[in-house]
């Protein structure tokens, strides 16, 4: 029965890519390209050579970054909407060190990294404060603060630390820039992302406290009633929920992003939900699911010089994944669907 | 007399299980027709499928003689049976009056005639005296009351045949007087009532015939004045009933828990404590009796740290708590069996494993360094250990545990709560929704901690096993403990006067 | 007094769109369906508006098209919460998170990508259409508003006597509140839901293309800017009542216009921060209402007809 249920829960995604991935072809045929030869050149320009495969890389690490944020805070049960804003509070306070502060090199480099954590740490920790205490919508106000936050960083590109005519901000020097992987343009912000995914999941499943975590998320008044301290669950996982995003915003500076600009960040956090729910809140499924997503907006550059077909079929695929997703795996529970399952997979077991 | 109702050779089946087998049931007009069977008998199930909300298998209904099928309650509506759920179905928001009319389909118009309703409420009200609030919301009448306003919302669909579910379970005897009062109106006045319960004393008093269902089946139809309780109860569980076998306790150990004249929201009758004070001392079992919302729920939630009361003390093993955590009092070995085995006890979409081991990860069996590495094999076989110790019957340690029947969940529960020798075991309704054999197997649990020294705090509105395992029984009535009994030879009367707060 | 004139009108105009989302929420909420996927079906909604507009020339039809697509995107949202039960919050979530990429797309491939700002004809107001002239205050006000306005607050209206006066709108509550209770009765709970996503979904999609027909006459991407979610809000504030919404939907409405026109007044201080008013007003009204629960009863819980 176990097995058969993490056969389904594999499943599920698989054949949402699939079925995505189908319904891609027919608007890219729609729209009068080929869809073989769109789907080649997507792969091959995400994946086709050791350069593209370290675009692909190098696009994954900050998708990475705010999947496990949403990830870990889901685990808890907490709804946090606004790994954008603290991504983008990370990057904020990283990039006002690393430009700001006359540092440089592997100085600069950690107080930089540390400061953004702390600042995407101390920004969840609004909503993550108004919802313990004051028992709001945790949702609404993360959200909220995304928009905060990307006005604020408005207006550093625009006003505060604008650099000269164009809108946005001075570059960190290069001697602050995190080193590239193999001459690719993936740096070492990918490997951060991995420890930090290999972490989490650690602490989710091997520790104590990541156990008593997820019973919390499942059930939280049981969780009390077994002498779990529920307030401080919720705290701690906006709390670390929004230091990995932080992470993940002053890593990205450093790494790729060197400056702030326009629409920077825009749409990662909802970007990082979907994420975490295909990957069904697994931080190592979450991982492989960012770089999926950004094989598919790196392929797609490819896809569109290749066939003319727009970037933005890629979005479409994305966003279909993620609402077969979540249906096939609500569908899943229904114990209509059990019965079928049953039917077809005779019991093995002896009760 | 002539037959209104007959249900013929009702057959329904949920996957593998049978939970009706080939049933007759007929009711005539202006009856009591009892169905009497134990919890899981089936008799939910046979009225569910009277009105409409399950479909049999197999099997036909007839009403007045004349074949019908029932595919929605609104059918059932339509055809003149009406129900009164043991969990009322009441909207909370909603005044009485609303809830009444609710789903009304008998008159016209877009708007809500308030005039005109209450006209014809009040008529019949009036005729079957059921007096009600028409505009006091419902959440602020007494049970009683509330179950009038079902009864009332049956009738006005203009229901014929009523059928009331457990409706004694959560009323005071007083009220149960009413009740009967009600139904001997409805039955004089035409109506038939189909009686659900598993209480003798009331079945012999109200039915005019009864039928008894035991796993699935009906054993028979019996009229009221051709048997007896011992016969009923006999053949409701298809062996000898024995009395408590249990023997009671009567110098118990040193208190580990007290209350002193402990307050919590005094004002709330349902929902809070008024000067409660009691002790249990090592090696008892101490049974709170009392009909359900009597300040049980808060009283159980003190006891175990959950809430903090707004005025008393606790001393728990001789000394004053001072903060109110439910770690605190795990720390301090008290554990709980919640009222709710999978709102508060369980993590349902966690496994058997998980929920034996859920408040013991941090200790150095199950983990190294404070929980910073968790031992999964020591887990594992521990809890595969339990698994075997309290029969708790799963595919394997991994199932999830809402998956699982009422009676293995609460194995779960025993064996995380009992495996270290506690102290004090506040245990809730422990036996609620559980067959007898399962429910025989708490028991045992329970005498089995207390005769290793442990306290027990049994609280239950199930008079029945409050009588059966404890050695001393307190009544709660409205948040305050109105007497104290032995628990041998305990003066059966007595209790149940106090019990009705007098 | 100009700055406060044109303060108060600036109030009434953008407090337009989210009276629609917020009813659209109040809808799906009495019928017991949570949905934070309103940002999403008001950018379906938007987007269609625009194009429609665009195509017929008719800023009325335009709307009624928004109204249409996002009732079809918003029946995916109903068939996966209500008969596949999948959890109202996460579908809502997949919602935003595909609509929005889909009114992107339409837009990409009709008007090619990185092409020039296309604009469409705006909705004309009823003095307008009257021929009225409207130099006074009061004339403005009451006056010089698209049909949409209108519309709005006779939504408000209609919806507060709907569920405090009728017989349909007590069961629809019903099943928001009780839904079991509810099908004992004799209530259609299942129909009720998707009545209630049907209403939704044309809400959120008219108020979504009143952005794009009457508001501006232009379509960016996210150009619906968290009011889907501030209409979540509008709702919790104003306690699940039609009149209440409508205030704390004017309250909304009227820091968006304080901070358009604080920006226009021109302060020395960078027009982002002026920007963040209706954001910073919603943490801070949630933040003092505060621990109350209210709100239809069953609210995120799935319904299932057979429970076993």
């Amino acid at each position: 029965m176990k097995n058969t249920n993490k056969i389904v829960n594999v499943m599920v995604p698989v054949i949402s890519i699939v079925l995505a991935f189908a319904i891609g072809c027919i608007i890219i045929a729609v729209l009068g390209a080929n869809p073989i030869t769109a789907l080649q050149a997507l792969w091959k320009g995400a994946f086709g050579s050791a350069r593209n495969l370290g675009t692909t890389l190098s696009r994954a690490t900050p998708l990475i970054f705010t999947g496990l944020c949403a990830c870990f805070a889901y685990r808890c049960g907490v709804f946090n909407l606004g790994g954008e804003g603290q991504f983008i509070m990370g990057a904020v306070v990283c990039c006002v060190i690393g430009t700001q502060f006359n540092i440089e090199g592997l100085p600069a480099i950690i107080l930089c990294l540390v400061a953004g954590t702390i600042a995407g740490g101390l920004w969840a920790m609004i909503p993550g404060v108004l919802k313990v205490y004051r028992g709001q919508n945790e949702m609404i106000i993360s959200i909220m603060l995304n928009y905060v936050a990307t006005l604020f960083m408005g207006v550093l590109f625009t006003n505060w630390m604008r650099d000269g005519s164009v809108p946005q901000t001075v570059a960190v020097p290069d001697a602050s820039k995190l080193t590239r992987l193999f001459g690719l343009r993936v740096t070492t912000a990918f490997i951060i992302a991995v420890v930090v995914g290999l972490l989490v999941y650690y602490f989710l499943f091997f520790t104590s406290k990541g156990f008593q975590l997820r019973a919390v998320g499942y059930n939280m008044t049981a969780a009390q009633f077994n002498g779990f301290a529920v307030k401080k669950y919720f705290l701690g996982s906006f709390l670390v929920s929004g230091m990995i995003a932080g992470l993940g915003g002053s890593a990205d500076i450093l790494g790729t992003q060197f400056f702030l600009i326009n629409g920077y960040a825009a749409g990662y956090g909802f970007d990082g939900v979907s994420m975490a729910l295909i990957g069904q809140l697994h931080p190592l499924a979450t991982m492989l699911v960012a770089i999926f997503f950004a094989a598919l907006r790196v392929g797609s550059t490819t896809m569109q010089a290749a066939t003319g077909v727009p970037t933005s079929v890629s979005d479409i695929i994305q966003a279909l994944v993620i609402v077969f997703t979540v249906a096939g795996l609500a569908m899943v529970k229904l114990p209509e669907f059990k019965a079928f399952l049953n039917r077809l997979i005779p019991r093995k077991e002896v009760a | 007399m002539r037959e209104i109702l007959s249900m013929e050779h009702i057959t329904k089946r949920f996957g593998d299980m049978l939970a009706n087998k080939d049933i007759n049931f007929e009711v005539r007009k202006g009856e009591v027709h009892t169905l009497l069977g134990e919890n899981g008998a089936g008799k939910s199930t046979l009225m569910n499928v009277l009105f409409g909300l399950y479909q049999p298998t197999e099997g036909s209904i007839y009403l007045h003689g004349n074949k019908v099928r029932i595919d929605s309650p609104a059918q059932a509506v339509k055809l003149g049976i009406g129900m009164v759920h043991q969990h009322f179905m009441l909207v909370e928001a909603m005044t009485v009056f609303e809830n009444i009319i609710l789903g009304d389909r008998n008159t016209k118009g877009v708007f809500i005639d308030r005039d005109a309703r209450r006209k014809e409420i009040l008529a019949l009200s009036e005729q079957y005296g059921l007096d009600v609030e028409l505009d006091k919301p419902v959440t602020e009448i007494a049970v009683g009351a509330q179950q009038r306003v079902e009864i009332l919302k049956a009738l006005y669909k203009g229901a014929e045949l009523l059928v009331l579910d457990e409706p004694t379970a959560a009323l005071t005897d007083i009220e149960v007087e009413g009740l009967f009062q009600i139904i001997h109106k409805l039955t004089a006045e035409g109506k038939s009532v189909i009686f659900i319960s598993h209480k003798m004393r009331e079945v012999l008093h109200i039915s005019d015939r009864i039928t008894i269902l035991r796993a699935g089946e009906s054993v028979c139809t019996l009229n009221r004045d051709e048997t007896t309780g011992e016969e009923l109860a006999n053949l409701m569980i298809g062996r000898e009933l024995v009395p408590s076998q249990y023997e009671k306790i009567v110098d118990p150990g040193a208190p580990v828990i007290k209350l002193d004249d402990v307050d919590f929201c005094k004002s709330s009758k349902h929902n809070g404590l008024n000067g409660v004070s009691l002790a249990v001392g090592r090696g008892e079992i101490v049974g709170i009796a009392g009909v359900d919302g009597n300040g049980q729920s808060q009283l159980a939630q003190v006891v175990t740290g959950v809430i903090t009361p707004d005025r008393g003390e606790v001393d728990m093993k001789g000394s004053k708590v001072a903060t109110f955590t439910p770690s605190g009092f795990i720390d301090e070995k008290v554990s709980h069996i919640p009222e709710d085995r999978n709102k508060m006890g369980l993590i349902g979409s966690m496994s058997v494993m998980d929920n034996i081991v859920l408040k013991s990860t941090e200790q150095p069996e199950f983990s190294n360094g404070n929980g910073l590495y968790l031992k999964k094999k020591a887990i594992r076989e521990y809890a595969e250990k339990m698994r075997q110790k309290y029969d708790i019957r799963c595919s394997s340690i991994e199932q999830e545990t809402r998956n699982l029947s009422g009676g293995n969940q609460q194995k779960v529960i025993l064996a995380r709560e009992l495996e270290g020798d506690p102290d004090l075991l506040v245990a809730v309704h422990p036996t609620r929704g559980l067959d007898i054999g399962a429910a025989r197997f708490v028991h045992d649990t329970m005498i089995a901690a207390r005769d290793k020294g442990c306290g027990v705090l049994l609280i239950s509105a199930d008079f029945d096993e409050i009588l059966e395992v404890s050695d001393r029984i307190l009544v709660m009535f409205e948040g305050k403990i109105m007497g104290e009994y032995s628990g041998k030879n305990p003066p059966i009367k007595e209790i149940s006067l106090a019990m009705a707060g007098r | 007094m100009e700055f406060v004139t044109n303060l108060i009108l600036a109030s009434v105009r953008m407090a337009t769109p989210l009276i629609f989302l917020s009813l659209a929420e109040l809808y799906s909420q009495r019928a017991g369906l949570v949905h934070i996927g309103l940002e999403g079906l008001a950018a379906i909604g938007s987007l269609t508006g625009f194009l429609v507009s665009h195509i017929t020339g008719s800023p009325l039809m335009g709307v009624c098209a928004g109204a249409m697509v996002a009732v079809l995107v918003n029946m995916i949202y109903a068939y996966a919460t209500v008969t596949l039960c999948a959890e109202q919050i996460v579908y809502g979530m997949a919602i935003n998170i595909f609509a929005p990429a889909l009114a992107s797309f339409i837009y990409r491939v009709y008007f090619g990508a990185g092409s020039e700002l296309v604009q469409v004809s705006q909705m004309s107001s009823l003095s307008a259409l009257l021929k009225v002239n409207t130099d006074s205050f009061i004339a403005k006000l009451f006056l010089e508003q698209t049909l949409m306005v209108y519309l709005a607050y006779g939504l408000v209206i209609f919806t507060a006597i709907y569920f405090n006066k009728t017989k349909s709108g007590l069961n629809y509550k019903a099943v928001g509140e009780y839904p079991k209770a509810a099908a004992t009765l004799g209530i259609n709970v299942i129909g009720v839901k998707y009545i209630a996503s049907v209403i939704c979904g044309a809400l959120a999609g008219i108020g979504g293309a009143y952005l794009t027909t009457c508001y501006t006459t232009t379509y960016v991407d996210g150009n619906v800017a968290g009011r889907g979610f501030i209409a979540l809000a509008a709702v919790i504030f104003g306690r699940w009542n039609a009149g209440g919404v409508l205030l704390a939907c004017l309250f909304f409405g009227f820091c968006d216009a304080l901070q358009i026109r604080l920006q226009v007044a021109s302060f020395n201080v960078p027009y982002q921060f002026f920007q963040m008013i209706p954001y910073v007003a919603t943490v801070v009204v949630l933040a003092i209402i505060g621990m109350k629960k209210a709100g239809p009863k069953s609210c995120g819980k799935p319904y299932r007809k057979e429970e076993r």
